[in-house]
């Protein structure tokens, strides 16, 4: 029988490595996925989502169940992330090239031609237009889109309210759908 | 009977399932015969698929045992020597329980403030590095200064005369005088 994220967060503060391996098997792609739509460069998200689990690890006995395990780390990961982004001064042209090699390995499975072209374009464009938001509004985006979360829970990870989140991602879906306009 | 502009508003919060069965209910049925809200929506949704497909193309090529040593490595690291009192200090220090630091902050201020008054010249004393030292003393009611060089240990003693102690026992003696 599978165990609840709950038993293992309880069993990985009694000192059982093997339980906080199985937290990160769970969710390390989900924490990856995230960072990464912040990040915009492979290698830095992959390198942050790695300190996400070690700050995870560090801190997990005082972790004492008030929120759900993945609300408790997407808050730490998101956190890293914005940090590691006001840091970085790097060229966004590294998620472009990141991205283009997604929608590339797509094009191998996908039937229509001219709607891999469509696609494509829709992508680059996408990306570049979440480029341009700010790191809160990036973060509403990414969290709603990728783990369809409550606006209850990314206003816990995010620290702020439910309007607030309803708000910001009003505010950046209108500004990706005038972007994106052409292509939708 | 909501317009359309008000109804694309809530197109987000309805994908999002954050609208109550009412509200949910009246977009649904406005979705059913509106062209161009339908529309918005399937913009909103298409939007939102490319996103996914793109992370999600990302994230499956992060595999797991690669990804848990870089972990691994990282717990196996051994933690700079400030790191521990540095991580301690940021835990008991939250801003909650921090916050006696403030008016512990103004009492310590005010008493080294306060010590002038109560060691005379204590500020001069703690520079060390200076070439001499001038004090004052009353010497059975003489005044003598002491200057006291430091490197060569000499000392030079002068008597002088307090020309405003003259000046003002020769104002009270005047004012003690006639006026006239």
């Amino acid at each position: 029988m599978e165990l609840s994220d709950r038993d293992l967060v309880r069993r990985c503060q009694a000192g059982d490595m093997g339980s906080f391996q199985e937290l990160v098997s769970r969710y390390h792609q989900k924490v990856y996925m995230v960072i990464l739509g912040l990040l915009h460069n492979r290698d830095d998200a992959l390198e942050v989502a790695q300190e996400t689990f070690f700050r995870a690890y560090r801190k997990i006995r005082s972790f004492e169940g008030g929120s759900s395990f993945y609300t408790w780390i997407y808050r730490i990961a998101v956190n890293l992330a914005i940090d590691a982004q006001r840091r970085q001064k790097r060229n966004p042209l590294d998620f472009r090239e990141t991205m283009d090699s997604a929608v590339e390995a797509q094009q191998e499975t996908a039937r229509d031609p001219f709607a891999d072209v469509h696609d494509r374009e829709l992508r680059e464009s996408l990306i570049r237009a979440i480029n341009d938001l700010t790191p809160e509004h990036k973060a509403v985006i990414v969290l709603r889109t990728i783990e369809g979360l409550s606006y209850k829970d990314i206003g816990e990870i995010l620290g702020c309210s439910e309007g607030t989140v309803m708000s910001r991602l009003h505010y950046a879906r209108k500004k990706l759908q005038d972007k994106l306009s052409a292509f939708l | 009977m909501r317009d359309c502009e008000s109804i694309r508003e809530s197109i987000g919060r309805w994908l999002d399932g954050e609208l109550d069965t009412a509200e949910s209910e009246a977009i649904s049925a406005h979705l059913a015969s509106c062209g161009e809200c339908k529309k918005a929506q399937r913009q909103l949704e298409t939007m939102q698929q490319a996103l996914k497909t793109a992370l999600l193309t990302e994230a499956q090529k992060v595999e797991f045992l690669p990804f848990w040593r870089g972990v691994q490595v990282r717990l196996a690291r051994k933690a700079a020597w400030y790191e521990h009192p540095l991580a301690r200090a940021r835990e008991t220090f939250t801003l909650s329980r921090a916050a006696w630091l403030v008016p512990a902050s103004i009492a310590v201020v005010l008493a080294v403030l306060s010590l002038e008054s109560y060691i005379p010249g204590w500020r001069e004393g703690r520079n060390s590095n200076s070439f001499a030292n001038v004090e004052s003393i009353d010497a059975y009611g003489r005044n003598v200064a002491l200057l006291r060089e430091n490197e060569s240990k000499t000392t030079v003693i002068w008597l002088y005369e307090d020309q405003e102690g003259e000046n003002e026992s020769a104002d009270e003696s005047a004012k003690s005088a006639p006026a006239f």
